[in-house]
Order: C-alpha cells, then sequence, then structure tokens
C-alpha cells in the first residue's frame, strides 16, 4: 500500500518538535555550564531516571500513588454514580443534593486538606478522602446531567413499545446516561491523580508516594530526581487517560468519545 | 380495528400563553384501511398521532378504539405501535435487540424473542445486519429497523409520523413500496402522517388534509386507486386529477401556515 509521504511526515512532526527541543535545551544548558540544581540536561535526567527505575525508587512510590489514585477514585465513583443515578429518579433527592452541590461544588478541594488532616492524620485515609471528595462531584454532576437530558423520544418509543415506568428506568435511561457518566468519570480520573500526587506532597509519608518524591528531590535540590519524577508522572498520567479512553469506547462504542472530536 | 377520533382538541401552554394545536378534530378511521393526514408543519398532526398512541392526552375529547361488531370500545395505546419521524432506534441496541424490544419488555425469553427478531429482520431485507448497532447503517437501513421493531409486535393498527422525511429521494421511493408490500400482505389499519401529497396519494385509501394551526379537518378525500399500488401509477390521469384536487385544498392552508409563521416572526 502506498503511504502518502505528507501524512507520515504530519505524524513525524509533533515527536520532532519534543526532539529538537530536547536538543536546544542539552546545548543551551552545556554552552552556558548551567548549574544542575537549577537546570539539569535532559542527558543526566535520563540517567537519572534510569538509576531510579533500577534501584527500584519509581517502582515503590509510584506503586503506592497509583494504589491512592485507584481507590479514591474507586469511592468517588461508586458514591457519585450512586447519588447521581437516585437525583435522575428522585426529584426530591435531586433538589436536596442540588443545593448541598451548588454550596460545595466552587469550594475548592484543596482547601479542605487542613481539616481532613486534623480529622484523619496524614495517613492514607486523608489522601483516599481528599481526592475521593474532589473527584466526587464531577461525577455526580454528569452522572445527573446524563440522565436528565435523556432523548424524550426515546422514552417515548419505550413506552409505545410496551415499557413499564420501571423498564423505561434501567432499559432506556440508564443505559443513555452512559456516555455523560464515563465523561465525568474521565474527569475524576484527571482531578484524582492531581489530587493524590499534592496530598502525598502536603502530609509527609512513611509510605512515599510520587508526591512525596517530588518534595522531597526538591527540598534537597536534586533537581535531577524532580524531574525525572515529572516525566515518570506525564508518562503514567497520559497512559491512565488513554487506558480509560480505550475502555470507554469498549463499553459505549455507539457514543462520539471526546478524543475523537 | 377502527381508530374513532371525537371532538379532540388539544391545547399547548398554561393559561397566560396557550396554542390550540388541535380543534375539535373528529373522524373515523376504518379497519385496514390505510389513511394519509396530510397538512402544514405545525398543524398539529404529530400531536394528533401522538393522542391515538395514548402517548399525550387530549385537553377536550377522546380517542378510542373500536373493534366492529364488539361494544365496549378500548383506551388508545394498546392496540398500536408507531415509528417515528426521527426513528427513535436505541442507538446502545444492536438491529436484533432493537427489533425484540417490544418482545422484551413484555418477558419473553430471550432464545424466542431473537428467532421472532431474526425472521422479521430478514423480511425487511435485513439479513446479516444482526450485530450492527444503528449508527453503522444509512438512513434507509435503519428505518427498515423501525419498520421491524413496530411489526414485531403484530398489533393491529400501524401509526407512522412522517417516516420517510428525512431519507432521500431515492430510498424513500424504495421504502414507500416496501411499505405498500407490507400492507398489502398484513392488512393493518395504518395511519400515515406526511406533508407530501404525492405520497399521501400513493400510499392512502382516503386522505384527511388538515388547515393550518389550529388543526381541523378540512376534507376527506376518497383514493380510488386499485391496489397493490405502484409507484407507476403516479402517472395516470386519475392520479393527477387527485394530486390537483388535493393540491388546492393544502395550498390554502400552507399560505395561511406561512401568513402564522410571519407574523411570529415579525413578532419577535
Amino acid at each position: 500500500m502506498m503511504r502518502n509521504p505528507r501524512a507520515i511526515g504530519e505524524r513525524a512532526l509533533p515527536a520532532l518538535t519534543v526532539m529538537i527541543f530536547l536538543l536546544a535545551w542539552e546545548i543551551f544548558v552545556r554552552a552556558r555550564g548551567i548549574a544542575p540544581i537549577f537546570l539539569p540536561a535532559p542527558s543526566s535526567i535520563a540517567i537519572y531516571l534510569y538509576r531510579m527505575i533500577i534501584d527500584g525508587t519509581i517502582i515503590s512510590n509510584l506503586g503506592v500513588t497509583l494504589l491512592r489514585i485507584f481507590v479514591g477514585f474507586a469511592l468517588a465513583a461508586a458514591s457519585g454514580i450512586l447519588l447521581g443515578l437516585l437525583m435522575g429518579m428522585s426529584r426530591i433527592v435531586a433538589r436536596i443534593a442540588d443545593a448541598w452541590i451548588a454550596a460545595l461544588y466552587p469550594l475548592p478541594k484543596i482547601s479542605l486538606i487542613p481539616l481532613l488532616i486534623i480529622w484523619l492524620g496524614t495517613g492514607e485515609a486523608y489522601k483516599i478522602m481528599i481526592s475521593a471528595v474532589t473527584a466526587f462531584f464531577p461525577i455526580v454532576i454528569s452522572t445527573y446531567a446524563g440522565i436528565r437530558q435523556v432523548d424524550q423520544g426515546l422514552i417515548k418509543a419505550a413506552k409505545d413499545l410496551g415499557a413499564d415506568q420501571r423498564q423505561i428506568q434501567l432499559k432506556v435511561v440508564i443505559p443513555a446516561a452512559i456516555p455523560s457518566i464515563l465523561a465525568g468519570l474521565q474527569l475524576g480520573m484527571g482531578v484524582t491523580i492531581i489530587l493524590v500526587v499534592a496530598a502525598e506532597m502536603i502530609g509527609t509519608s512513611a509510605h512515599g508516594g510520587m508526591g512525596y518524591l517530588l518534595i522531597s528531590a526538591g527540598q534537597v535540590m536534586e533537581t535531577e530526581k524532580v524531574f525525572a519524577s515529572l516525566v515518570v508522572l506525564a508518562v503514567v498520567g497520559a497512559l491512565v487517560i488513554k487506558l480509560q479512553q480505550w475502555t470507554d469506547r469498549k463499553l459505549a462504542p455507539w457514543a462520539a468519545h471526546a478524543d475523537e472530536r | 380495528m377502527d381508530v374513532v377520533v371525537d371532538c379532540v382538541s388539544k391545547v399547548w401552554g398554561s393559561a397566560g400563553e396557550s396554542v390550540v394545536a388541535l380543534e375539535r378534530i373528529s373522524h373515523r378511521f376504518h379497519s385496514r384501511r390505510f389513511a394519509c393526514i396530510l397538512g402544514p408543519s405545525g398543524c398539529g398532526k404529530s400531536t394528533l398521532i401522538q393522542i391515538i398512541a395514548g402517548l399525550e392526552q387530549a385537553t377536550a375529547g377522546a380517542v378510542r378504539i373500536q373493534v366492529p361488531g364488539e361494544g365496549e370500545p378500548r383506551q388508545p395505546g394498546m392496540d398500536s405501535v408507531m415509528v417515528w419521524q426521527n426513528l427513535n432506534l436505541f442507538p446502545w441496541r444492536n438491529v436484533i435487540d432493537n427489533v425484540a424490544f417490544g418482545l422484551e419488555m413484555r418477558g419473553m425469553p430471550r432464545a424466542k424473542r431473537h428467532e421472532r427478531a431474526r425472521a422479521l429482520i430478514a423480511s425487511v431485507g435485513l439479513r446479516g445486519f444482526e450485530q450492527h448497532l444503528p449508527g453503522k447503517l444509512s438512513g434507509g437501513m435503519r428505518q427498515r429497523v423501525a419498520l421491524a421493531r413496530a411489526l414485531i409486535l403484530e398489533r393491529p393498527i400501524l401509526l407512522m409520523d412522517e417516516p420517510f422525511a428525512a431519507l432521500d429521494a431515492q430510498t424513500k421511493i424504495i421504502m414507500q413500496e416496501e411499505l405498500l408490500r407490507i400492507f398489502e400482505r398484513t392488512h393493518k389499519t395504518a395511519l400515515f402522517v406526511t406533508h407530501a401529497i404525492e405520497e399521501a396519494i400513493l400510499l392512502g385509501d382516503e386522505v384527511v388534509v388538515m388547515t393550518a394551526r389550529p388543526g381541523r379537518v378540512k376534507e376527506v378525500i376518497p383514493v380510488g386507486l386499485a391496489r397493490p399500488r405502484s409507484l407507476e401509477m403516479v402517472n395516470t390521469k386519475e392520479f393527477g386529477g387527485l394530486f390537483d384536487r388535493v393540491f388546492h385544498l393544502i395550498r390554502e392552508e400552507v399560505m395561511t401556515s406561512m401568513a402564522q409563521q410571519a407574523a411570529v416572526v415579525a413578532g419577535t
């Protein structure tokens, strides 16, 4: 099969810009003799990264962070979807929950950290709680919106075909809301990652984590380690989002997904 | 089964800003006959067919389903099934589960309802597409799925609300022929809403012409064309005569409807 050379060029272009950027960075640092504690060269960051992978630093800290992300996200997803569905099905629940969400949603969740540390200490419970509370809001809001925005034509059609109220809820309303629920889960995953890493940076932890690794390397000016940790976080974050987009397409192949627009 | 529309009125909105969509409509749609309801857009024909389907409530008057020779009339809804203009297929269900939806709601076991659905899918020419999602099909194929989903319930009254309005001209012709074939085989009581004069005459045993809003019955034109119908009949003198008659009726109403819309635009 003939490949369009221009199409190949377009695909390679982003990678090329990254390479040029790294090369320029390397030359700049070496030519000016900049101290590594301010700005290490990409090559030395790579060496540090390699060492940190070999000695297990990355694996252990990343593992802890991913576990926290997973638990926080699972809690937020379960409670957010459940409340969103209840709001969609009961006007009274929606009225009450709406008021609470309107009051609490605009509050920057990060400002709850002092309170949560007072109540829960600086251990696992606080880190999981802060990420779950933050992710809960986009998930519950998207779930409720998905249920409210169900095409009335589909509901009428189901009714015409003999569905009763319960069947309409289970067989039409909930499936129709799935794309919106998945979109909420994606937003929730994004903030979970942010909040877990932020929480790890604030409550010093015996059990580590990527946020802890970052802040402790920063405090002793091991700038190469800081950069190496950032690279790991960026790559893992991108992988998690990609994985989620892939599962979304598997779960809701009929819907238009955000990454296809 | 006869569909008896008895002095049905429908008013949308509250006391302050209300729109009279239908005004004292009465008509008897006879068993096993094909009736086309023709009117300018906004004349309330979709509202009327949804009231007949039992999906909307009339503000005044009533719709009854009357079995000829039996005493007690029945409530609308149970004996009819609708094919919608925008189809309203369930996008997350594949073809076979869309078609089998009504049977699933009745609690029919999966194997049995799939068997029935497969037969219906084959009868509308979609064999091999059972596992496709509606989004992957062309407009004409989706239309066939919608027809099969309605026909599988074997209800005696088939309601259609501009089902072919969104199709391209060629596909529309094929679907009209398909519908004629189905009608001639099953002889259901068929009510077909349209704003296309040719379509109304080609398909119907009678054309119920409605007025611009508020919708009333302006005139009922019987169509004496022989069955089975075919598209070639469009070129006959008889068809031409009917077309002229309906055209002049509908023309006045379209003018009124356009004047109403212009007034709304001017008012905003």
